[in-house]
């Protein structure tokens, strides 16, 4: 009785809840008993009837042949298993390694922010998670029921062969097959011997029980709990992503994941601690960090600040690859004598000089004076530039740089006319650019501490999502320039944005990679040179800004012409009119085809094996084939990475609806 | 007192206010077609025309040469003192001194009201942001739409979008106010709405050119009306002497078409 009022109390408390909330629940809708539904779906026409019979057969077929290759017993996932480590991180020494468990942590600690400080939506309804549970449970149950029976094995392990017509073979006491008898068996025509389905069946109780659990739970959320409101009630979504993470962190407790040890001339497997064993403390910590994190960042959520610190986080997503890839990982050897006799003192010469001139240039009274200056910079960073490419002026290469992105900010210095307010944030944009700038500059400048056998200290994975982020961070914005250069006004923007895209669109990406990792060093002046990271680094990016401008154009057309207009009439200049209405719309439209040119080089990094950098596609194909205790097993790496790959692409295009469905209130 | 001295006295009164925006031979062409034809008038200030004409006659063109959102090819406009040509910096001026109305509202769709009316203060006339925000909330009051601030276009109706776009061009105080068929995008029931905002504006002595088919407003809050066809000026007048007295025969025409 107690136990009932308890119940009815709850519901009645979630429909309150569900009230307050406005929610507005839709009556769930009959649905239509199994035989029916399939009648109306999938058999209406006798040409409908075939074509699912076909398409389900042919599913059917390929899962089968998945889950064949996964549990076959010749399919030797021990050189994946062993080699995670090398796959992930390549060769990075053991005694530099709480390195990268450092870089997961400040990831950790970013990601745990920005998923507390995110707008909470409704969460997964109970009833997403019923279908899940049944998806699941349902795919399992047929998996064991559709996979081809295990090799039989007899008392010592061993597989059980038979002879061309069937009669079973047994191990002599030498360990070779021979006759129950003792005449040995024929030398051809021997065939493995499978369990019966029966037995096979018997075996797979394991399988039995997660698919089954699933389909069980699935059903008690999906008819248990019988009223609606109750199915349409949500958990919170991201407390639960984390604790499926926690579940994924906590098989390093109790599954024995992988085996490695480099020796010191190679990649060679031999065996040693595991990977499991020695990594579970970092992975518990990293995981406790992104909780920790998610709870502080939920805290601040609630305050005012919230706006502050989650522009901080963005800005920090931003220079994390930086400073994770350049600043721990790469280890730099800092020469403190030159730090202090060259950097700092070029350091504070551009942030003060330039604050100076910038803070000039915001003088509301300067009027033709100041656009003169902006111009007279740019063209000494133009003839900065040129001058390299004659040998004529020896500078450092940031010192360019430096003078070039002045001379950018003195461009932008109009806008920020006004007030000393007003005009200070242009000299704390510059402070903060030029600051991140130099101390970035120093570090990339340094030997790297690493010692690995390979050219840079980067590989496997760890080089593939580098250059991914490297790409997207510094092809977006050169691909918004394109796109904005080319719906320009001005033909010789024009010209040379339309030149450019269509010839980079005009070329094979491998070719592309080819031409900068072999050619371009040959170009570049003296004192300047690309390493293989570097020119694979550059090559991505230009082509991958030739996509990403066309993308962007299609966004920009789609602006209606009134949006221009009003801009005009309210006295907007032309740069306000792109950052404040022009870009924000645009780039908003072409969300989802950025996406696809984000997951496209993401996928593309793989062209990297091509080249000769030792990325993930590599260590499948090439490296652990050539391991000894491994001679030419492929086929379970380049499954593996498949599905790694996959897990990426697919959780960027979740990321991407989630994005489109939050930026489009307000639209229409 | 006859309406030939009615239009006396307006004349002699306007006469001793200053020209806000004057017109000499305004030719523009769109390829062999000339929107155009020799355009001339003079409005002075706090005066409120109303620009009639059947559709294609060129009026929304000339209000739009008047902020430069068109090029004109031949004759001059002068807008508050300050000729309109080539050179940037008086495009500019002019285009913070005169707020302009369009007929599909041009509200910007991914900012919400506030920051609708709020941006070109904040970046063209340098305002700190809370004046501008203070101010903007006064302006949603006066067009009767304060409690819209915090939503986007897009979850407003069209008489309240116009009425926001409004108040997005009082927000820079102009000295002229351009309504290019303000109402002409809107559901009858929602015209009302706007036009009391823009009668409220006109008591208050802005200075405003109007082009719209709404004859009860034109002839309720102009001080002249000046009709167009062709590209050309036919007629201009007092309310009083266009609706019951029009000299010109194409000006009988198009009022019995309309009336």
């Amino acid at each position: 009785m107690s136990d009932l009022l308890k119940s009815d109390v709850d519901l009645e408390a979630i429909i309150a809840q569900a009230d307050e909330d406005e929610i507005t629940l839709r009556p769930d809708e009959p649905s239509l008993p199994p035989g029916e539904w399939m009648r109306k779906n999938l058999f209406s026409t006798p040409f409908n009837s075939v074509l699912t019979i076909v398409f389900a057969l042919g599913a059917l077929w390929a899962y089968r042949a998945i889950l064949n290759f996964i549990f076959s017993e010749n399919t030797q996932w021990d050189a994946v298993r062993v080699n995670l480590r090398l796959m992930f991180t390549q060769a990075y020494p053991d005694e530099n390694y709480t390195r990268v468990w450092v870089s997961l942590a400040i990831v950790a600690v970013l990601a745990g922010l920005s998923l507390g400080l995110s707008k909470v939506g409704r969460g997964l309804s109970l009833k997403k998670i019923a279908t899940w549970c049944f998806g699941w449970g349902g795919l399992i149950v047929l998996g064991v029921l559709l996979r081809e029976p295990s090799v039989k094995t007899d008392a010592s392990g061993e597989s059980v062969f038979a002879d061309a017509n069937g009669v079973e073979l047994v191990r002599d006491d030498l360990g070779s097959l021979a006759y129950a008898n003792g005449d040995p068996a024929p030398s051809q025509g021997l065939e493995l011997i499978r369990e019966s389905f029966g037995s096979a069946m018997g075996n797979r109780t394991g399988w039995w029980i997660i698919g089954l659990l699933l389909l069980a739970v699935g059903a008690a959320i999906w008819f248990g709990l019988g009223d609606f409101r109750r199915r349409n009630t949500f958990v919170p979504a991201i407390p639960f992503g984390l604790a499926g993470v926690g579940l994924l962190v906590s098989t390093t407790w109790w599954y024995g994941w992988g085996n490695y040890t480099f020796s010191e001339e190679g990649f060679t497997y031999e065996p040693g601690e595991l990977v499991a064993s020695s990594t579970r403390n970092p992975w518990t910590v990293v995981f406790l960090v992104l909780v920790g994190a998610y709870i502080v960042g939920r805290a601040i959520q609630r305050t005012e600040r919230a706006g502050t610190v989650r522009a901080i986080t963005n800005l920090s997503w931003l220079l994390a690859p930086f400073v994770t890839f350049w600043a721990v990982l790469r280890g730099p050897v800092l020469d403190w004598g030159y730090v202090a006799s060259v950097d700092i003192p070029l350091y504070l010469l551009f942030a003060v000089g330039g604050g100076l001139i910038l803070w000039m240039l915001t003088n509301p009274h300067i009027g033709e004076a100041g656009r003169i200056i902006a111009v007279v910079i740019l063209a000494i960073a133009a003839f900065t530039w040129i001058s390299a490419f004659f040998g004529w002026f020896g500078m450092l290469q940031k010192i360019r740089l430096s003078i070039l992105f002045l001379g950018l900010a003195a461009l932008l210095a109009p806008n920020f006319k006004g007030d000393a307010k007003q005009r200070m944030k242009l000299i704390y944009g510059w402070l903060g650019f030029i600051t991140i700038f130099h101390v970035m500059v120093t570090l990339i400048n340094t030997p790297s501490s690493i010692e690995v056998p390979t050219e840079d200290f980067a590989g496997g994975f760890m080089v593939s999502i580098y250059v991914s982020i490297f790409t997207m961070i510094f092809s977006f914005p050169l691909g918004v320039m394109l796109a904005l250069a080319r719906t320009s006004r001005l033909p010789l923007f024009r010209v040379m944005s339309t030149v450019y895209i269509e010839s980079f669109r005009g070329v094979p990406l491998i070719t592309m990679l080819f031409f900068f990792t072999v050619f371009v060093n040959l170009f570049l002046p003296e004192g300047m040179e690309l390493s293989l990271f570097a020119a694979v680094v550059v090559a991505f990016v230009l082509f991958s800004a030739a996509y990403l401008a066309e993308n962007v154009r299609g966004g920009l057309q789609a602006i209606r012409r009134g949006q221009y207009e009003a801009s005009d009439a309210l006295g907007l200049t032309t740069v306000q009119r792109t950052a404040f209405i022009v870009l924000p719309q645009g780039l908003r439209v072409s969300i989802p085809p950025l996406v696809g040119q984000v997951i496209a080089t993401f996928k593309e990094t793989s062209l990297l094996a091509i080249v000769g950098v030792f990325d993930f596609l590599r260590m499948a194909r090439d490296v652990i084939p050539a391991q000894t205790e491994f001679l030419g097993v492929r086929k379970p790496g380049l499954l593996f990475i498949c599905v790694v790959y996959f897990v990426g692409a697919y959780a960027m295009s979740k990321y991407s609806q989630r994005l489109e469905k939050q930026l489009g209130v307000g639209e229409r | 007192m006859s309406i030939n001295d009615a239009t006396t006295a307006v004349n002699a009164e306007l006469a001793g206010r200053d020209d806000i925006i004057v017109c000499d031979g305004v030719d523009k062409w769109y390829g062999d077609f000339q929107a155009l034809k020799g355009v001339t008038a003079t409005i002075k200030e706090r005066e409120v025309v109303v620009v009639l004409g059947p559709s294609g006659s060129g009026k929304s063109t000339w209000i739009r040469c008047i902020n430069r959102l068109e090029q004109h090819q031949g004759g001059r406009i002068i807008v508050d003192g300050v000729e309109l040509t080539n050179d940037t910096r008086n495009i500019e001026k002019i285009r913070s001194e005169v707020g302009m109305v369009f007929q599909s509202f041009n509200l910007f769709p991914h900012l919400t009201v506030i920051d609708n009316i709020t941006l070109a203060p904040i970046w063209v006339r340098k305002r700190p942001r809370g004046e501008a925000e203070q101010t903007a909330r006064e302006l949603l009051e006066r067009v009767g739409i304060p409690e819209q601030a915090d939503k986007f276009p897009g979850q407003l109706s069209g008489g309240q979008q116009q009425r926001v776009a409004i108040a997005r061009a009082l927000a820079m105080e102009p000295r002229i106010m351009l309504f290019d068929e303000p109402t002409s995008a809107l559901d009858p029931e929602m015209i009302k709405e706007v036009l009391d905002v823009m009668k409220e504006l006109a008591n208050s002595g802005m200075t405003m050119m109007v082009v719209t088919h709404e004859m009860g407003f034109a002839r309720e809050v102009a001080d002249r009306i000046i009709f167009m066809e062709s590209g050309e000026i036919v007629e201009v007048g007092t309310p009083e002497h266009f609706f019951t007295n029009p000299t010109e025969d194409r000006t009988k025409l198009f009022l019995s078409q309309i009336l």
